[in-house]
């Protein structure tokens, strides 16, 4: 156990140059054992040309990935990993059931736990009533539950999924995630690439975020919020009537300056606050010295979408 | 319409294809149909000559036939006297040549002559019946006027007349004995006289190898539309491997032909008369050899092709042409010696000379070494051909 240490994936310098397009410009990032990670981007950052890369699907023009410590091309690496391709890539004119069956022997599934893992991923994927219908029949969402399941059914130690969750209803991602959760306390570290920011915040461990190939943040989501918007709040006020002009919030001659805040013949007023205990109220008090009164107010605590709004600087698509 | 056309321009090879393809199969079929059998040139037809009389007599008979200009001699000077009887009855047999002529004795000093001939090829008998009947006639006639000659004892400038204008003589000694040339001749078909259903299992053959080739490529599609909705992507990332992949896909398609090929001859048997049993040595080797290129020859032409659409009209050129050339649309003896000699470039020609030699001609299995050889090395290099154009499947 030489490399019991090492991290379930390890990606250094990695580029990847299509004839015209540079997809991947030097990225470098560790997935540690039994984390989930979150991979975010706006579309054409390059997650699924990475994904691709790490699945060794794609050759890179430069740059090293370990799986344990161990070359992508070596043996183990390969049947280390799991594959749940952004495209539906099953066989439409075949059952759900013989799709598995199908995706499960080319992993290399034993015959005699083939059966078993089927019969889990079916429940899981809540197909098992649909097992023996043609997947060709079915809906979006339905495709990619299988999609899912046919690409985890031999228990990888590393779960490459890209966007997973991509047209599927709530009940079926909560089950998904459920799948995943299991699959992560068995011991896998799982990568996925999402659109959904609430998604990758509340269910991923850490939080990689790629824009037009590179990386441009990597970390817990309080660690990214404190590096980019910090811990400010963004304040919103509505008060009765349209500003005359900018209300003067005064300092207290020490850390906190003199501010003004709003804009002439808007009703509403935004402002970033450090500490909520300590300006709130100083600002409060200004909004009523101007003759204000307030009739909404609204406190937002920094999340993933602050981030990724500063970082990328423009709105997702999913 | 303008969408239908927009998406056709942006697809080069479509297009190309869309245009080509008629081009190609009208051109094919002008030069069968055109130089090839019909027109003014018709081809030689390849005979050996056995002269089982070897009088003065015959040889000018085979002189002349050697001169003759429908006929290609094919046993040259040297090992004129070798050839017997059986060993040219062997060369009809194994279609070295279209027919043997064979002069014999026979009544009194006339020569005969039978004409071991191979049943499917009917044109061919007809006119080497009619150039030796002409011959024998002619031979006849002189008899006729020597023995004239030594009974009456005509003078000299009679033998000239004869010699130097055979065919006047001819008409004046026609009267006194029978010289119609169907007498003299005799047709015998060496193989297929005994044959129930003759010609059936030969376009059996043909459509069967053309049916493998398309079976074949349109197996081989499932590739391309694998690569398409990303599936492929899919099975590489588990531990299969391209090489497994496309052996798979091989022994799939060639299982599948074989089977194929199979039930069209089992029906064939039974409803045509085709004798599967007595040839079923043959049959198996020919069928598993020919299904195995056809599939190496299918999933060549899949990863050669960028879509599902370019495969499709670049098989249906290919296969339509290798039919029209190889013998699976035209019997090949009707082709030209060029035609031929280029159907040897095509796939169907040798899968259906195997054939013929096993239905047709009755050969035994050895007999079929050349074709088997052939084939085996095409689906052998096609394989190989194949893999390497998928290199570019396995990393993007
Ligand atoms: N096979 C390919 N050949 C050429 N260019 C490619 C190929 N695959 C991806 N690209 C290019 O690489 C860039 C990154 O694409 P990629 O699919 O990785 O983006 P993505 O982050 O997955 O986007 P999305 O969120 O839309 O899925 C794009 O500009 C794309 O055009
Ligand atoms: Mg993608």
């Amino acid at each position: 156990m030489i490399y019991a240490e090492s991290p379930a994936l390890e990606i250094v310098n990695l580029r990847k140059h299509y004839r015209r397009i540079e997809a991947l410009r030097g990225v470098d990032f560790e997935l540690g054992r039994g984390e989930c990670l979150a991979f975010l981007g706006p579309n054409g950052a390059g997650k699924t040309t990475l994904i691709r890369a790490l699945a060794g699907r794609t050759r890179p023009t430069e740059g090293t990935i370990k799986v344990f410590g161990h070359p992508i091309d070596s043996i183990g690496a390969r049947q280390a990993l799991g594959l749940v391709p952004q495209d539906l890539a099953l066989y439409g004119d075949l059952t759900t059931r013989e799709n598995l069956m199908a995706f499960g022997k080319f992993h290399g599934v034993p015959r005699r736990e083939l059966k078993k893992r089927i019969d889990w991923a079916l429940q899981w994927t809540g197909l098992t009533d649909r097992a023996r219908d043609l997947v060709g029949g079915f809906s979006g969402g339905m495709k990619r539950r299988v999609n899912l399941a046919c690409g985890v059914l031999h228990q990888p130690k590393i779960i490459l999924l890209d966007e997973p969750t991509v047209g599927v209803d709530p009940q079926s991602r909560e089950r998904i995630f459920t799948m995943l959760d299991q699959l992560s306390d068995e011991g896998a570290s799982i990568l996925l690439t999402t659109h959904h920011l609430d998604e990758a915040e509340q269910r991923s461990d850490r939080i990689v975020i790629l824009d037009q190939g590179r990386v441009i943040a990597d970390g817990t989501i309080d660690e990214l919020v404190l590096s980019t918007v910090g811990h400010s709040r963004l304040v919103r006020v509505r008060v009765d009537r349209p500003l005359t002009a900018p209300v003067t919030v005064p300092g207290d001659g020490g850390q906190r300056r003199t501010v003004h805040v709003g804009e002439a013949g808007r009703d509403l007023i935004e402002t970033r606050i450090d500490d909520v205990t300590v300006n709130l109220g100083p600002f409060l008090k200004a909004v009523r010295h101007g003759g204000y009164v307030v009739s909404d107010m609204e406190v937002q605590v920094p999340s993933l979408h602050h981030v990724f709004l500063h970082l990328t600087g423009n709105e997702l698509r999913d | 319409m303008q969408l239908s056309l927009r998406r056709l321009l942006h697809n080069r090879i479509e297009l190309l294809l869309t245009f080509v393809v008629p081009i190609a199969f009208f051109s094919v079929f002008a030069l069968i149909f055109g130089n090839g059998i019909g027109s003014g040139t018709t081809p030689k037809v390849k005979v050996v000559i056995v002269d089982e009389v070897q009088s003065p007599d015959s040889t000018a008979i085979v002189e002349s036939l050697r001169n003759s200009a429908g006929l290609r001699l094919m046993n040259d000077d040297t090992q004129d006297e070798a050839l017997s009887l059986h060993d040219a009855s062997d060369m009809v047999r194994h279609g070295n040549v279209t027919i043997a002529i064979v002069l014999k004795p026979g009544q009194g000093e006339a020569i005969r002559s039978d004409l071991l001939a191979d049943a499917s090829d009917q044109v061919a008998g007809q006119v080497v019946s009619a150039l030796v009947g002409r011959e024998l006639v002619i031979a006849k006639t002189r008899q006729a006027a020597r023995a004239r000659r030594t009974m009456v004892r005509r003078p000299p400038t009679g033998e000239a007349t004869a010699t130097s204008n055979p065919l006047v003589r001819q008409q004046s000694v026609v009267p006194e004995e029978s010289l119609d040339p169907s007498e003299l001749v005799q047709i015998v078909d060496v193989i297929g006289e005994d044959k129930a259903n003759p010609v059936v299992s030969m376009y059996a053959a043909g459509i069967a190898v053309m049916f493998l080739l398309f079976g074949a490529t349109g197996g081989g599609g499932v590739l391309l539309e694998e690569r398409e909705n990303t599936t492929l992507d899919r099975l590489l990332s588990t531990e299969l491997t391209m090489d497994q992949l496309l052996l798979g896909k091989w022994f799939y398609l060639t299982a599948l032909g074989f089977v194929q090929v199979c039930v069209m001859f089992v029906w064939g048997q039974y409803v045509f008369g085709i004798d599967l049993r007595g040839h079923l040595d043959g049959f198996v080797m020919m069928t598993l050899v020919t299904s195995s290129a056809a599939a190496a020859f299918g999933l060549f032409l899949a990863t050669l092709c960028k879509t599902r659409g370019q495969l499709n009209g670049l098989s249906v050129i290919l296969i339509l042409t290798m039919s029209a050339l190889g013998g699976s649309m035209v019997p090949r003896y009707v082709m030209s010696e060029r035609m031929r000699e280029l159907g040897l470039w095509t796939f169907n020609a040798w899968a259906l000379d195997g054939y013929d030699k096993v239905f047709w001609r009755d050969l035994p299995v050895d007999a079929l070494l050349p074709q088997l050889a052939v084939l085996m090395i095409a689906a052998v290099g096609f394989l190989l051909v194949a893999r390497a154009l998928a290199i570019r499947w396995e990393f993007d």
